[in-house]
């Protein structure tokens, strides 16, 4: 889940509450707020939006728009719990028009993604990392597409807003929890067939 | 048997890994929200010539970009380590006031008569720059004109 662990509690705040704060704080008259706010929801917008297969250009071009019409709507926001919502929904659905508009690339195939990732030179936690998630893409990347993309969206957005995912989906609202748990099994299942991963997680 | 929470947050993890937000995305986030309340106009990159004459660490790049009234040419060099140099050229020549953004701060400075202008000493990284109508100028702006964000 998104989260992020806050300096002084060690526990962890969920990004739609760090950006509920940072929102109440800019609304409230902090300019800083809205810096902190770009930072913590930047990096969630991204991945949501990547979900959906838009090259990096694209994607980009949609997280700022994104960011434009926060800003420019700022008063449709009543409530800023629902900061990250509004957000995750309003990129989701301008990914997914262009999406079906064809600017989109295949999926990352695992070669590809190989040379993305950084070089095994020395044991340390990065690496051990990198290797964890070459384990966890080989399990991740024979997924149908349709649990590769709820997937993702859920791993950086653990509240979003099921009536428009559940159109991009082409499932009923009623079946995308049944549908992520079965997801969330298929993984778990690839996972528990490689001996790799009992060995790295 | 990973939980769901737990492979969820594998799943967050290695996204984060193999395909993360580009690092300085935030940040020119935040250079076009920045602009949001100043009425303007976004030049266009006319031309940018790379390094010439990659003669070690010595670099120049010169970059034109145009609005609907004027031009500016900006010639960026090095002045040391992650020190930047700018040296602007607004044509027609005007004293226009300059407004330089970087990520560090707003600076300040007014073109001369033949439109020339420089900023020493930057910080390596994104910055952007503002042209703003000035009393007195040769040339009426009617409103602010600004370059897309670029890397210096």
């Amino acid at each position: 889940m998104t989260s992020t662990t806050s300096g002084d509690t060690g526990v962890a705040v969920p990004s739609w509450e760090l950006a509920a704060r940072e929102f109440a704080a800019w609304r409230a008259g902090d300019p800083d707020a809205l810096d902190r706010l770009v930072r913590v929801l930047t990096p969630v917008l991204w991945h949501v939006v990547r979900a959906y297969g838009l090259d990096r250009e694209s994607a980009e071009d949609v997280v700022q728009t994104t960011w434009l019409a926060l800003v420019r709507n700022v008063e449709s926001v009543r409530d800023p719990r629902a900061v990250m919502r509004w957000a995750t929904t309003t990129a989701r659905r301008e990914a997914w028009r262009i999406s079906r508009a064809g600017r989109r690339e295949d999926v990352a195939e695992p070669e590809t993604l190989d040379t993305a990732l950084p070089p095994v030179d020395g044991p340390d936690k990065t690496v051990l990392a990198a290797d964890t998630a070459r384990i966890l893409w080989r399990a991740f990347a024979d997924l149908p597409e349709r649990c590769r993309r709820l997937l993702r969206v859920i791993a950086f957005d653990d509240r979003p807003d099921y009536a428009t995912l559940s159109a991009e989906l082409g499932v009923p609202v009623g079946s995308i929890g049944p549908t992520r748990g079965r997801c969330l099994d298929k993984l778990r299942g690839r996972l528990a067939a490689d001996p790799d991963w009992s060995g790295a997680a | 048997m990973t939980d769901d929470v737990t492979l969820l947050r594998d799943v967050h993890d290695m996204w984060e890994a193999l395909d993360p937000a580009p690092a300085d995305l935030a940040d020119r986030i935040l250079f076009t929200l920045a602009l949001e309340n100043v009425e303007h106009e976004l030049m266009r990159l006319h031309e940018s010539l790379a390094p010439v004459g990659a003669r070690g660490p010595e670099t120049a790049a010169t970059m034109t970009f145009a609005a609907e009234s004027l031009t500016v040419m900006v010639t960026v060099s090095d002045a040391g380590p992650r020190q930047r140099r700018i040296d602007g050229w607004i044509a027609p020549g005007a004293a226009l006031r300059v407004e330089l953004r970087t990520a560090r701060g707003v600076q300040e400075t007014v073109a001369d008569t033949d439109g020339r202008f420089a900023f020493a000493a930057l910080p390596a990284g994104l910055m952007q720059i503002m042209i703003h109508p000035t009393a007195g100028a040769a040339l009426p702006l009617h409103r602010a004109v600004a370059t897309p964000p670029v890397q210096l």
